[in-house]
């Protein structure tokens, strides 16, 4: 009986114009996701290496570290992150490293581009998001009320069938016949993927598929929602106003209304405030270190210019070391205020903002794919580390840390051997890991939960109000 | 013709939530190879006796019994013994003839029916083979009403319940559509129709009934009413004269 | 006769479920989208103006002229409440000194990711998504519908002409839709007024323009459902199409159109541009500094007090040209992307206008001042600025030279020499020119505004054309 009930809906979708129409659209849209996706990439990438090579460039013909006056690290684009856009477009992508103090990332994308910012891109986040959640209601509005007009639901219920077995039918071949169908241009756009030669990694797989999972999911929580809402109305009309309404609601209002709202509930200090309090204390400390300077006098001057500089450098460095001291301690005082502020903000955002599901869909694909809020916590770490090493590098190649503010030229005062120029390979390179599955998963959870459990209510609600249905 | 009724309607009483009373204390039987025919208006309560025998509705008080299983405690059961051809049969119409047929072949739980079988019954109940593939959405009002009759079929089900069967079709379909009920009379089915067609169900009908504001008014073997006197009955029921009222049965 | 049949279509529309949704969502979005965009723009408002004191009182502690450097920070625009745009997409701040050029940086999804999330909702979004979809809501089965449900041939069997009938249709769903939106609209824009929001006339004009431009834009969609409804004979067909043309030119076609630009143009990236812009700089400042050492090769000791001072005067005057010359060729450079960019962009905004939605999108972000002429617009009057900036400073630091920092020399012949720096304490930066956010000027805009509005028309007279010609062939049976 179920079998035969299942079997029905299956044919009865695939057969209708409905399906037909509204599914090529969407599968045109999910290939173009997947194309647009790895041409971003192709463009983000060639960009990142002309970036990169341009700034070591900067190191030819420089015969000593020490004049190296602007390194810059460069987020490299990822593939998964080019399909699930998530942030990585508004984050600053490019570090300025001196080796001291505090980074910031510049340039997010579409600062660069304002053009692509106008109607943003056509990611896979907004092609499952919005557009797939509306054919998910346009197929499932009408699965018993419109049943009902039309009236095969008393020719159906004139037979032996139970409510139960019935709408089990219903939900499980509308889920069934479409979540196979949308496999399909799933995997093609993979395919896409493969032949334009996008590196994707075993990792970056895994979370692809993870998403795509998430987002198939998603699909199934709006399409038991719409029939829900479909087994608790009796006119189709009404049942696809009132989803259209939810949809709506879901998907442009709940998340950015809630996320506005918790932002201006809890303050967080700008980051304009924090950097002006740093640049007080830090102007405060030159000025003393300058000071310092004035005062100093090297130990003994034997004319020998190397000892000199020697003791020199090492003052420098104590100074700068002490300077960076103080700053970061001021800093991380800020920062970690700052921090926990945004951290409470967005608890706030985001648990009201999961109140639609397209906010538990949207969090956790872009967790799977590494573009959610974490991905600029992320890159700043990864910078840090890179400063730390570069550094040690400095220090081992000058005997010290330039840092900022400082400008050192050297001149060749006559004669003597032409000192021999650097080698721009010793520079130490950036190392970017994408995000580790685990840890990927491990913060998409919760939304997948919540997203499983939106699927189960609806499931119920469906099922039960269709026990009390009104067949006639 | 001489057994115990097959559908049973005791002392059948619907009020809706709005207090509207659509069935007062009705009762009826129809035995098997019996053809009983309702007649009455719009809102007579015709329908909601047969939505009450098809358990779509609760009824407020009496039962319906189909076989002597009462249709609101186990409608499952009850259901299985009875088929039924609506108004305006609708079938999905994405599906050809043949899809629907089995469909409905599958949910009345006869999975042993063949291709053939179909193709048998659709051309007894009048469909001709060029048709059985086409999707049922480009059908006409009497080609689905064969359908319907032809899922009914199907069912084998020892009754047949029959809403307004006839109306709209032309009176050739009208005719084949009698004939058929005759053939199913021969093979034992009791059968409830509801219907407008006073000519009709005095022309197959066993039994016929006259329904009024919920309340069954009048019921007489037709073979003791002349055509004429039937009508006129009728009539006279309808615009509510205090004409004769024979008990209830 | 006319009126008859509005008046008909009115009371329809104004007594279906359909109207009832519509003025409670259109009621409670509008409202909130409102409140909200007021919060954000008193936020911002607050914000630029404590950033602006911090970034003056930090010019104050700097040591000298010649190493002052401040921000200017991009002022909010009180009609970003209605169509925020690229307002948070593009930096707030610049900084200005006599060595960086002017670069917005640090929008505001850079600084605060949260809101990137979800992005913003405001009044044109609204527009764009609730009320497109119920416009289309209202008409998509005047026709059609009206055929299934057998009105349309009594309709018909009475002498009623074609296009009067199609006409009447059109203007009462319009008529509905707008009497729907009309009280929220009213209220929102009472909310900006008691929330003491600072509105000038040209800010009123503005205003009014994009109500008008919204009002065109769902008289559009009203006439593409129309024509839709007009074009099937089902209403659950025109329903279909309705909802997928609605797909196709709201989410689609404007991104289309930008990628489809993208593709086929090329723009250097901000990245390429700066490490231009750092090599030319280097090579410029090797030269000065390889002559420099030829300049100060010998002994300076034996030269006298004034001879030094002479000296410093030309070094400052060469350092200074080779600031110049590289600011200039940053402009240069700039100036050059702009043009690329320009171009890219005035192709993917035609393309994407294919579609009203983009159409209004860009109307009302042109209206708003939120729209790509943003960044350049500000740009500029910053460059102006920098302008004023680095001439004053440079007038002030010719009356106190110095370049500020320390100055360490070792030389092998006379050792270490550390000059002394100038530690004057604060510097006087009351007659420093104040930046001042440019005005949003309505009158270079119209060009592009009446390119938006005549789209709009257009198509509105386009699909109320083809309706009007499809229906008097329509099967009414």
């Amino acid at each position: 009986m179920l079998g035969t009930l299942i079997l029905k809906e299956v044919r009865d979708i695939f057969g209708s114009t409905k399906f037909v129409i509204s599914f090529s659209v969407c599968a045109v849209l999910i290939l173009l996701a997947f194309f647009t996706g790895a041409q971003n990439y192709q463009a983000a990438r060639r960009q990142y290496e002309a970036a990169k090579a341009e700034n070591l460039r900067q190191c030819d013909g420089l015969t000593d570290w020490l004049m190296l006056r602007q390194n810059r690290i460069f987020l490299p684009p990822e593939p998964v992150a080019a399909i699930v856009t998530g942030v990585s477009n508004d984050i600053g992508r490019t570090v300025e490293v001196t080796g001291r103090g505090e980074l910031s990332a510049e340039d997010s994308r579409f600062e660069g581009e304002p053009l692509f910012a106008v109607f943003r891109f056509l990611d896979l986040e907004f092609v499952f998001g919005v557009v797939l959640s509306l054919l998910a209601i346009l197929l499932g509005y009408d699965a018993i009320c419109g049943e009902k007009e039309r009236g095969t639901l008393r020719l159906v219920f004139s037979h032996a069938v139970p409510r139960a077995t019935y709408i089990c039918g219903k939900l499980i071949g509308s889920l069934a016949a479409l979540v196979p169908a949308l496999i399909v241009p799933i995997l093609i756009g993979c395919l896409v993927l493969v032949l334009m030669g996008i590196p994707v990694d075993v990792n970056g797989w895994f979370r692809l598929a993870l998403a795509i999972g998430t987002g198939l999911l998603y699909f199934m929580v709006m399409l038991v929602l719409s029939i829900m809402v479909s087994a608790m109305t009796h006119r189709s009309s009404s049942a696809f106003l009132a989803m259209l309404v939810v949809w709506v609601m879901s998907v442009f209002v709940v998340p950015r209304a809630a996320v506005l709202l918790a932002g201006r509930a809890v303050v967080v200090p700008s980051v304009d405030e924090l950097s002006s309090k740093k640049a007080a204390l830090n102007s405060q400390l030159w000025t003393q270190g300058r000071q310092a300077i004035s005062r100093w006098t090297p130990e003994k001057t034997g004319g020998d210019m190397e000892g000199m500089m020697k003791q020199f450098q090492d003052m420098m460095e104590k100074q700068a070391d002490e300077r960076d001291r103080k700053m970061q301690e001021l800093a991380g005082q800020l920062n970690e205020d700052r921090a926990n502020r945004q951290r409470v903000q967005q608890r706030w955002a985001f648990a009201a903002a999961r109140l639609s599901p397209l906010a538990s869909f949207s969090l956790a694909v872009t967790s799977l794919a590494g573009t959610d809020l974490n991905m600029n916590d992320r890159f700043a770490a990864e910078a840090a580390q890179y400063q730390g090493d570069y550094a040690k590098f400095m220090k081992a190649k000058t005997g010290m840390v330039p840092g900022r503010g400082m400008i050192i030229m050297k001149g060749d005062a006559g004669g003597g051997a032409k000192p021999k120029p650097v080698d721009p390979k010793e520079l130490p390179e950036f190392q970017h890991r994408p995000i580790a599955l685990a840890g990927a998963v491990e913060t998409a959870i919760p939304s997948i939960g919540l997203l499983i459990v939106w699927g189960l209510g609806a499931f119920i609600t469906a099922f039960w109000s269709f026990l009390r249905y009104d067949l006639r | 013709m001489t057994d115990s009724p097959y559908l049973e309607a005791v002392a059948l009483s619907k009020r809706y939530e709005d207090g509207v009373l659509a069935l007062d204390r009705v009762s009826f039987g129809v035995r098997p190879g019996q053809i009983y025919a309702m007649l009455g208006a719009n809102g007579a309560g015709k329908t909601t006796t047969i939505n009450i025998f098809l358990n779509l509705i609760d009824p407020s008080e009496g039962e319906a019994r189909i076989g002597g299983i009462v249709t609101h405690r186990e409608p499952l059961e009850a259901k299985a013994h009875v088929a039924y051809v609506s108004e305006n049969v609708m079938l999905y119409g994405n599906f050809t003839a043949m899809q629907n047929l089995e469909f409905f072949a599958r949910l009345s739980g006869k999975h042993h029916y063949s291709r053939d079988d179909y193709h048998d019954i659709l051309r007894r109940v009048g469909l001709s083979d060029d048709v059985h593939y086409k999707k049922v959405r480009g059908f006409s009002k009497g080609m689905r009403q064969k359908c319907g009759i032809a899922i009914a079929i199907l069912k084998d089900a020892p009754a047949i319940l029959l809403d307004e069967p006839t109306s709209g079709l032309d009176p050739k379909a009208g005719w084949e559509f009698c004939r058929l009920l005759e053939s199913l009379r021969q093979e034992g089915k009791a059968i409830l129709m509801s219907t407008h067609d006073i000519f009709r169900a005095k022309e197959i009908a066993d039994t016929i009934a006259i329904m009024k504001e919920g309340r069954l008014v009048m019921e007489q073997p037709a073979g003791e009413l002349a055509h004429l006197d039937l009508e006129k009955l009728y009539m006279e029921y309808m615009a509510g004269h205090n004409g004769p009222m024979p008990a209830e049965a | 006769m006319f009126r008859v049949l509005v008046t008909k279509e009115l009371k329809a529309i104004l007594l279906s479920p359909r109207f009832v949704g519509t003025f409670m969502v259109g009621a409670v979005l509008i409202l909130l989208s409102v409140y909200v965009g007021i919060q954000e723009y008193r936020a911002a408002v607050d914000h630029a103006q404590t950033s602006q004191l911090l970034s003056d009182q930090g010019l104050q502690e700097a040591t000298s002229w010649m190493s002052a450097s401040t921000r200017a920070y991009r002022a909010p625009d009180p009609m970003t409440i209605f169509v925020s745009g690229l307002a948070f997409d593009i930096g707030r701040w610049t900084p200005i000194s006599t060595r960086t050029g002017v670069r917005l940086r640090h929008s505001l999804y850079s600084d605060e990711p949260m809101y990137a999330v979800f992005r913003f909702v405001d009044f044109s979004l609204i527009v764009v998504v609730v009320m497109s979809l119920f416009a289309l809501l209202f008409t998509y089965d005047a026709v059609s519908g009206e055929r299934e449900d057998g009105t349309l041939k009594l309709v018909f069997s009475h002498p009623v002409s074609r296009a009067h009938y199609l006409l009447a249709k059109a203007s009462g769903a319009w008529l509905g839709l707008a009497a729907a939106l009309a009280v929220p609209t009213a209220l929102a824009v009472l909310m900006v007024v008691v929330y003491g929001i600072p509105l000038g006339w040209q800010d009123w004009l503005r205003l009014t323009l994009l109500l008008g431009l919204a009002a065109l834009f769902c008289g559009s969609f009203v006439m593409i459902g129309l024509l839709l409804s007009a074009c099937t004979r089902h209403s659950s067909v025109s329903f279909l199409t309705g909802l997928m043309v609605w797909v196709a030119l709201t989410l689609i076609v404007p991104r289309i159109g930008v990628l489809t630009a993208g593709q086929l143009t090329n723009v250097p990236t901000v990245a390429e541009i700066q490490g231009q812009r750092e090599a030319f700089a280097r090579d410029q400042w090797d030269k000065f500094m390889r002559d420099g050492i030829g300049r100060w090769q010998g002994n300076t000791d034996s030269l006298g007090e004034e001879a030094l001072l002479a000296r410093i005067q030309t070094e400052d005057s060469l350092r200074r040209q080779v600031e110049t010359n590289i600011s200039d060729y940053e402009t240069r450079q700039y100036a050059d992307l702009r043009r690329k960019s320009e171009r890219r962009e005035r192709l993917a905004l035609s393309l994407a206008r294919l579609s009203p939605v983009s159409a209004f999108q860009i109307g009302a972000m042109t209206l708003a001042g939120t729209d790509l002429d943003m960044k350049p617009r500000f740009e500029s009057a910053m460059d102006a600025y920098r302008a004023q900036f680095t001439d004053y400073v440079g007038q002030r630091q010719s009356e106190s030279p110095g370049a500020g920092g320390m100055r360490i020399e070792f030389n092998s012949e006379t050792g270490m020499k550390i000059s002394n720096p100038r530690d004057a304490g604060a510097l006087d930066i009351s007659g420093l020119p104040k930046y001042v956010s440019p005005r949003f000027d309505l009158a270079p805009a119209v060009g592009s505004l009446a390119l938006d509005f005549g789209v709009l028309a257009l198509g509105l007279l386009g699909c109320l054309f083809g309706a009007v010609m499809l229906f008097s062939r329509y099967d009414v049976r």
